[in-house]
Order: C-alpha cells, then structure tokens, then sequence
C-alpha cells in the first residue's frame, strides 16, 4: 500500500433551497479507489467540476469521505486525533496566491505552518531557511507577499508547506491564475522537490504541458477515474481526451494527425524534441525537404497590405503613461507607443505581465489619460476637453481580467442591463439589448432570471462579456478572457469571441498569454516589452522572431519551434509557420497550402 | 488613485531602532506622545525634539520620508499655526486691515505647530520601524492580562494582521472594479448624495463578495497549515528584552524624568 490510498471513496454536499432546508445529495466523488505510491510525481486530470478538487480536499483532511476510507501514510482521514499529523503529512497549495498568504512578511508566513505545530525555535529557523533555498527565495525572506509576482508568491506557499516536513504536496490548479513565466517556476521548483528531495507530488491541473513529466496521469470525469497511465498512454488516446473536454499538447496533436495521414510515426509523442526525433528517424520517402520555399508569397507581401486601408479606428501616436508622477511609487508603465487598430481587425497584443499592456487597452476607453501623446477615436482626440468619455466608453467596450467578478445584480438579465442603462436608453430598448447580447454570447435563455452568482466559472464570464457586448460597442476589447477556464471553457470563449467578431462585425482587441491563441486567432499581432512596443505584425510574420520574443519571456507556438528545429537551413524565414493545420499541411506531402 | 494609499509604511533596515522589542516601541510612542501635552514651554520642547531627534537619527530612517507623512495633515497644521497667530489676544506686535498678530499668538502658534509636527515624527518612527506583524506580536503581549477577563487575545492579533495584510489587496481590487463598471458606463462623479451612494451598489457588491470569497479561501489554506488558534504555538520571532531593551527604558525615563522635572519646577 502506498502512502495515500483511497479506497471507495464517496463523497456527497448537501444541497439546500432557499430556506436551508436539505433537498437531496449531489455525488461529487464516485466509488474512487486509488492508491499512490510515495515518491511519485502524480498529475490529476479533469475540466472544472469533474471532481479532482474535491479528490484533493480528501488527501488534506479538509473533506472527510461520505462513504469510504482514505489512508494517508496510513493514517484514516476520518479520525480526528490524527488530524494535524495527517495535514503534516499531505500539505496542499492553493490556486489563488493571494489568498493563502497569511503573513505580512515572507520569512513569517513559511514559519505559520511549524509555528502551528509547535516547532521550537532553533528548528524553525532552520527549517524556514531550508524551505525558501529549496524553492530558491530565500533572497527575500524578509520582503513584503505584496511586491512579489503571482509565482513567487506560489512559491512561498509552497515553502510554507515545506516547512512542515510534509511527505507529499498537494496542488490544487497551483498555475492556473499565472502567466507562462509563472507556471514554468512552480512547475520546475514542484519537479524538482520531487526528483531531489523525494516528495511524493500530487498536482492538479488543466494544462496538459505541465503532466507530460509525471509518472502518472489521472483522467477524472463526473467524479469518477476516466483513465489512468503513463502520460505516453493518456496522450495516445486522443479521442478520449477530446471527449472529456480535454485537449493535449500541440506535438501530440500534429503526430496523431499526421499518423492517420499515413505518415508512420510512434504513438504518443509527447514534446516538440520527441517529435522532432520521431521525424528525423522517419524513411526519406515520408520526409519533406524545404517547406518553407512553398509558404506562399502573398504571406510575405500581406506585411503592407494591411495598414493601407482606410482611415484607422483608433490611433495612439507616441503616448506614454506613468503611474503615480513625483512620487517614490513613480512608474513609467508605456513609454512611446504608436499603433493604429483598423475597423474589423482581429488584435492580439501579447507581452510579459508588467510590459504595460493592461494600461495601453485602459488608454483606448479613456479610462486612463495619457501622460503623453494622443489617442484618436475615429480621428478625433479622445482625452480633448469637450470629449464625451462615457460615450466612448460604450463604443469601446472593454472587459477586464475575470470580469465576472463585477457582476452584482440579482439576476443575469438585469446585469446585462447596467450598461444600456447607464446609457440612457428606454427600458425596452435596455431589455432588447441585453438580450440580444445573452444570445450572442450563448447564455442559457432559462437561466436570464436566475442570480448570476449561482453559474460555473465560463457561465459566469459570458455574462459579464454580454454586460459590455450590451452597449453595441464597436470595438470589444479583451484582457485575457480565457484566464483560469478549463481547456474546454477556453475554447468556446475564444470561438465565441472569433463568431462575434465576424457575425456581428466588432472589432476585436484581445490580450493573451497563449502564443498557441495569438496565431490561431489574430489577423495583426502588437508585441509590448518594458512599456514600448517591440513588434507589430501579422503573426506569421512576428513569429520569426522567435529568440526575441523568448528573451522578453514569451515564445512562439509548440509547431513553430519543431518547424524550425526540423529546417534550420531555412534561416531568417520572412513568414513563420504557426498552426497545427498549416505544418500539417506541410508535412503531410498534400500538395498546395 | 487608491493604490498610492499606504498603510503601515515600513522603511526597512537594521538600525538599533528597527531591532528594538516592539513593545518598547509602543511604550515608548505612549509615553512621548502624552508628554508632548505635559508642557507648554520652549525648554519642554527642546527636550522633546532632542529625544525624537535622536530617535530618527538613530532609525536611519530619511528625514523626507517622515516630512512626507506631513503632508495629508499641511492644511490643518497651516490652519491651527494661522488661526492661532491671529485669533489669540494678547500684546500687539504687527496689525494691518483686521489681522493683528500678537507675541502670545506667536508662541502659541508655533507651539500648536510644532506640537502637530512632533506627534507625526513619533508616530511615523512607530510605523516606519516596526513591521506591521511585529506591531501585532507587540500589541498581544502588552494586552496578554486582558485574557484574565476572557479577551480573545491571540485572535484579535491575528485579525489585525490579516487585515493588515488584506487592505493594500483590497484596495487594489477597489480600483478595478470601480474601472470595470466605469467601462460600462457608471458615473460616479455626478448627482446628488443619495444618487451618489446608490452608484456606489456596483462597487460594493462585488467587493463584498470577493472579500468573502478571499476570507474562505485564507480560511482554508490557514486550517490546511494547521492553524488551531493560538494554544501549543510557538514563533518564529518570540519577543525578548535584550540589553538594547533595557536602554531604551532607560532613555525613555530620563526623557519623562527630565519632562515632569521641567513641568514642575521651570
């Protein structure tokens, strides 16, 4: 037996009505049998609601089974004396960062876990100092959580539960509030902590990138185990996963593709090296030689094309923003920006958090004033004294980061109703939008009177695009809107941005993370750095800058990089390839493009 | 805009002021801030200067950053430094039109002003040396015979530094609400008060249900860490007298000595 085991686990909330009163169990764990054995480095697999959370809070002791046994290091979950030596024992890191760090100082916050148990002083001390070297932060022990970034700041709660001298780390979706420079530090500091200090891992996710390392792989669905294996096994069954609201790294997904064209590479590829190695051993037959000689020309040309059209529809010549002017918190957060937004363009602009790109897209609605330059709304200055912002504000709709935390009224249609209503307009035509905005955002029409407060998390977030998407704005512009979903919620976010933006014409502005998004998605590509801009482009294009854009902590898609390790002769390409459906294409002999 | 709001403004280093035990620190700001209202003399406020003249030079701390401090109170401390120049009467030494300044308004104008600016220094040198938490550690041992009279001590220690913790986070999530709604068209600028406190409903709502959501989820993550109230617990940084302590009561005293001496017999 392995040191946490489960054995028919079954787990059941009560649900209440209105009044409190008990109306029935809602399963959320399955008859679930598990059993890990210590040392392992354990991914748990599942979209939002599947259960792994809830499987999590098990191996903690914050849930005791319904029904069922959960061992811990051979200690029952459901005896209550053993409860700290079982919370020593499995210590969990949560999602949020902010909301697990109790102390003002980071030294004081890793000792709040031995400080509980009593540890005496000579060992804590040894056993902070141990915790932050081991997830390298020991350099700012003593600085404030508030001045680190979010993954720092996971890490720090990681050495918090270090310190316990925990046998095995539970996260609960550690990464799914961080940016990719973030996720990549948890990830390689929890890896590491496994390999060399032989912490048995438990880590909860939804990106598939980050449990191709684990030795194994656990797929839940409605509270039950979907599948189970090594991460080869798992990523070998594509279509499963697909049908569990899963998706798999891009690598994968182009040999699974390629296979089934007929071209014979191994099962289960896992990585851009292991593709790469996969293609190499190919026979010459199968190989393609110079793909990129046959990307066409107009890819290479289309650079001028684009910015030829009509008059843009918002301009921003040489504008610059600080924060907090004559202060010590002085912060120049963009420095010099030009860039123009033509009608109907699909906009990504992309940049490491703290490049400045959350203040540029306040810039474009008003809501901030430039501390330099101009902005244009359709040529006019929109900072000029007689300009009307509110009205602005209305054309040029922007949601924020997890905007469904704004939402406040009691039902979904009178939320969607703030912005017509700030608008002025009668209460019919209030009401005719909203609900023309609910539809187009695929809002349950059952579910208009209900609180919006009750929704799943991508529920909740269509609600609060429908809240700007009801002022008819003409441009609708996006701070990472796919944030914290699961890979299926992001999906249908983004194909419902993409269907808005071509059915109902809007100008799209979308800030992302996802390199894999910006080239699906985006007809023109802004690259932000330090407050300026670095790049502007059409994605193909900007892609080729792969070194670049990797210094600045960013990258390019999993495709590119394997397109360019398979064809390093190609060198200094003017156009990148950067979808999965284009390399195949490529790859797979089919002739035109 | 709310995030230039600082509170519990520490200024770190390693001066012999940042190392003393907080609970010097809070005697000592109790003691020097009620003697400030002991005298009423220049001799009184030589005294009081030099003590926290050699504090601030001591703490290392900038003499800007503590001028800083001054700056939300200037209007008051302009207003009580003129009100009392003009409006105390006394012996004339200048008058034009209405305003006549008198010898006694001259002194107790810069009495009240200096008064002002001498409660800030004190305070500020308490915040700028003592970090929020040890503030906190300081404050529970000092009210520790409270819990005869069954005071929860240890929690309220601890509500106080979580909250110390949570308002630069929550004033930060303020802001952005306050921007998403502006992005959809909320005024709060213009109406009367009542509209004005209605306009306020998009703010507070949401703000009330993230700071719940934030106090379950600490509530979690603190029970996860086997947080069990205070009992049985040790710490990391346990308070201790050390020599530097005894010092300090000692400067302390000679000050209030040298005070109290002042106040009677000159």
């Amino acid at each position: 037996m392995g040191i946490v085991s489960a054995e028919k686990l079954i787990y059941e909330y009560q649900r209440h009505d209105e009044n409190g009163d008990p109306i029935g169990a809602k399963r959320a764990i399955d008859e679930v049998d598990l059993d890990i054995e210590k040392g392992q480095f354990i991914a748990i697999l599942g979209h939002n609601g599947s259960g792994k959370s809830t499987m999590a809070k098990h191996i903690n002791a914050l849930l005791v089974p319904t029904e069922g046994t959960v061992l811990v290091c051979g200690m029952d979950t459901k005896n209550e004396e053993l409860l700290f030596d079982i919370r020593k024992s499995a210590g969990m890191v949560f999602q949020n960062p902010d909301n697990q760090i109790i102390a003002t100082v980071v030294e004081d916050d890793v000792a709040f876990g031995p400080e509980n148990l009593g540890v005496p002083r000579e060992e804590m001390i040894k056993r902070v100092e141990e915790s932050l070297r081991s997830v390298g932060m020991y350099d700012r022990r003593k600085d404030s959580p508030n001045k680190l970034s979010g993954g720092q700041k996971q890490r720090i709660a990681v050495a918090g539960i270090m310190a316990m001298k925990p046998e095995c780390i539970i996260l609960d979706e550690p990464t799914a509030m961080l940016d990719p420079t973030g996720r990549k530090e948890v990830l390689d500091t929890v890896q590491r902590l496994n390999r060399e200090e032989g912490i048995t891992v438990i880590l909860i996710t939804h990106y598939m990138s980050e449990v191709t390392k684990a030795d194994r792989v656990i797929v839940m669905e409605r509270g039950r185990i979907a599948m189970q294996g090594t991460p080869r096994e798992i990523f070998s069954r594509l279509d499963e996963l697909a049908e569990l609201g899963l998706d798999a790294p891009q690598a994968t997904i182009l040999a699974h593709k390629l296979r089934e064209g007929g071209i014979p590479l191994p099962k289960g590829i896992l990585s851009a090296e292991e593709f790469v190695e996969a293609y190499r051993a190919l026979p010459e037959a199968y190989r393609v030689t110079d793909p990129y000689e046959r990307l066409p020309k107009e890819v290479e040309t289309s650079v001028t094309k684009l910015s030829e059209d009509e008059a843009p529809l918002i301009e921003i010549a040489d504008v610059s923003y600080t924060y907090s002017p004559n202060t010590a918190y002085e912060k120049q957060a963009v420095k010099n920006v030009s860039l123009q937004i033509r009608k109907g363009e699909f906009v990504c602009l992309i940049g490491h958090t703290g490049s400045g790109k959350s203040t540029l897209i306040q810039l474009l609605n008003g809501l901030e004033k430039p501390t330099g330059g101009k902005v244009l709304f359709k040529g006019e200055d929109i900072n000029g004294e007689q300009y009307d912002r509110r009205l602005l504000r209305s054309r040029v709709g922007l949601v924020f980061q997890y905007p469904e935390h704004q939402l406040f009224e009691s039902t979904i249609l009178r939320d969607v109703c703030f912005g017509p209503k700030n608008q002025k307009l009668s209460e019919e035509e209030q009401l005719l939008r909203a609900k023309e905005a609910l539809r187009l955002t695929h809002v349950d029409e059952e579910l208009w009177n209900d609180s919006p407060m009750e929704l799943s998390g991508g529920q909740k977030r269509r609600v609060a695009i429908a809240g700007v998407l009801a002022m008819r704005p003409e441009v609708l512009i996006l701070d990472e809107p796919t944030a914290g979903l699961d890979p299926k919620g992001r999906d249908e976010i983004l194909a419902e941005i993409k269907r808005i933006h071509e059915e109902a014409g809007i100008t799209v502005v979308l800030v992302s993370h996802s390199m894999e998004d910006v080239a699906r998605y985006a007809d023109w590509v802004h690259v932000m750095d330090k407050g300026s801009l670095l790049y502007a482009g059409k994605p193909s294009v900007v892609f080729t800058h792969v070194e670049e854009l990797e210094r600045i902590g960013l990258g390019a898609p999993q495709v590119t990089y394997i397109m360019r390790e398979l064809f390093p002769q190609a060198s200094a390409p003017k156009s990148e390839f950067i979808t999965v459906s284009e390399v195949y294409r490529a790859l797979s002999l089919k002739g035109d493009f | 805009m709310l995030r230039e709001i600082t509170i519990g403004q520490y200024y770190p280093s390693a001066s012999l002021i940042h190392r003393l035990d907080p609970r010097v620190k809070l005697v000592g700001t109790m003691v020097y801030l009620v003697s400030l209202f002991l005298f009423d003399t220049f001799y009184g406020f030589i005294a009081a200067i030099a003590f926290i003249g050699g504090i601030v030079f001591l703490s290392k701390v900038p003499v800007r950053y503590i001028l800083r401090g001054l700056k939300p109170i200037l209007f008051l401390l302009c207003f009580t430094v003129l009100f009392n120049f003009f409006l105390t009467p006394g012996d004339i030494l200048v008058k034009f039109w209405i305003f006549k300044i008198t010898k006694e308004g001259l002194y107790r104008g810069a009495f009240v002003g200096l008064r002002l600016i001498l409660l800030i220094f004190g305070s500020s040198i308490l915040t700028f040396t003592t970090t929020p938490m040890q503030l906190t550690d300081g404050l529970e041992s000092l009210m520790k015979p409270l819990k005869w009279v069954k005071v929860p001590v240890h929690d309220i220690a601890m509500m106080m530094s979580i909250a110390l913790r949570f308002i630069p986070i929550l004033l930060e999530e303020t802001d952005k609400i306050m921007k998403a709604q502006q992005a959809r068209g909320a005024d709060f600028e213009s109406g009367g008060i009542f509209t004005r406190a209605k306009a306020m409903i998009p703010i507070f709502v949401p703000l009330l249900i993230s700071a719940f959501r934030r106090a379950f989820d600490l509530a979690m993550a603190m029970e996860a860490r086997c947080y069990n109230g205070g009992a049985g617990r040790t710490k990391l940084h346990p308070l201790q007298f050390h020599m530097r302590d005894y010092l300090a009561f000692a400067y302390l005293f000679v000050y209030l000595a040298l005070i109290i001496v002042l106040r009677r017999w000159i």
